[in-house]
């Protein structure tokens, strides 16, 4: 294996920690929608975690080797419109991301709060879990995740 | 360079490929996690089962049928190593989610019973090493 296909290697790595972690939360966050009981709602938020760690972790991975592979490779430039794109929808991605988990943590504390008194169902909670805001925030950033993939695939400009 | 010159009719199929590969693999994941930690929390059981059959066999599907559109339409890799690992992944996911499936139906059903679902503990961990397995050799394609 050649350089570029060791980097290639890596780039994927990180994208695949980045979709797999997105589908992931997605599934628990689903899942917790469909919960009552405050306790059983922690848990899966606990388990968003893991998660949310794949993601951040396949962030800094892909930006890494995708910046590295930018630099290594003859045929693509930084001025290539795709280039330019990907790096912006992926600020956009992690701005989305981080709002939507800020939101999904003030949530998460109202369920252990909740779990610890009881453990009865709670309108409040169930109104939190499903607050449009917080869902466009994190279903808008999996959806941005796409969209680099996307461009990633076609390169439009290049 | 390959990546930089394929013909636009190739990149659909290949989206969907990547994406369906990605999201079997977080979705696996998703199972495996739910499937260990329900010894502790059994009502995850069927939140494995339902992830099995929701999420993780339409994205293996995405991803089983992307890759043939796309391995019909390009000829690159054809008898080399590392296709042969992505379609040995790839087929080989089949029976085993389909198996996965039906023991977590059965780890819902028979709540008494805790090998159903340490079984697909036991399947979704394996799947998912052998997805990353195949991650490796459908990117890196070494020997080619």
């Amino acid at each position: 294996m050649d350089r570029y296909h060791w980097l290639l290697v890596f780039h994927m790595a990180g994208a695949f920690m980045v979709l797999g972690g997105a589908m992931m939360a997605g599934i628990f966050n689903i899942a917790a929608l469909r919960r009552e009981r405050p306790s059983e709602i922690v848990v899966l938020f606990r388990l968003t975690r893991y998660a949310v760690t794949s993601i951040l972790a396949g962030m800094v991975v892909t930006l890494a080797f995708g910046i590295w592979l930018v630099a290594d490779v003859d045929y693509v430039k930084w001025s290539n419109s795709w280039v330019i794109v990907a790096l912006i929808l992926w600020f956009v991605a992690n701005a989305l991301g981080g709002i939507g988990g800020g939101r999904d943590k003030r949530t998460r504390q109202l369920a252990e709060q909740l779990a610890a008194q009881g453990d009865q169902p709670s309108a409040e909670l169930r109104t939190r879990l499903r607050d449009p805001v917080s869902l466009a925030l994190s279903w808008g950033s999996g959806l941005a995740v796409v969209a680099i993939l996307a461009l990633m695939i076609w390169k439009p400009g290049a | 360079m390959v990546a930089i010159i394929r013909p636009d009719s190739w990149n659909f199929p290949l989206f969907l490929h990547v994406l369906g590969a990605a999201t079997v693999t977080g979705a696996t994941a998703a199972a495996f996690v739910g499937a260990v930690l329900s010894r502790r929390w059994p009502w995850l059981r069927r939140v494995v089962a339902r992830t099995l059959l929701l999420a993780v066999f339409p994205a293996w599907l995405l991803m089983r049928l992307g890759g043939a559109w796309e391995d019909s339409r390009s000829p690159i890799g054809d008898g080399s190593t590392w296709l042969g690992i992505g379609y040995i992944v790839g087929d080989a996911g089949f029976v085993l989610l389909i198996v996965a499936m039906i023991l977590g139906a059965v780890s819902v059903r028979k709540a008494e019973r805790r090998w159903p679902i340490q079984a697909v503990a036991v399947i979704t961990g394996a799947y998912f090493v052998a997805l990353l397995v195949a991650m490796f050799a459908m990117t890196g394609k070494p020997g080619s």
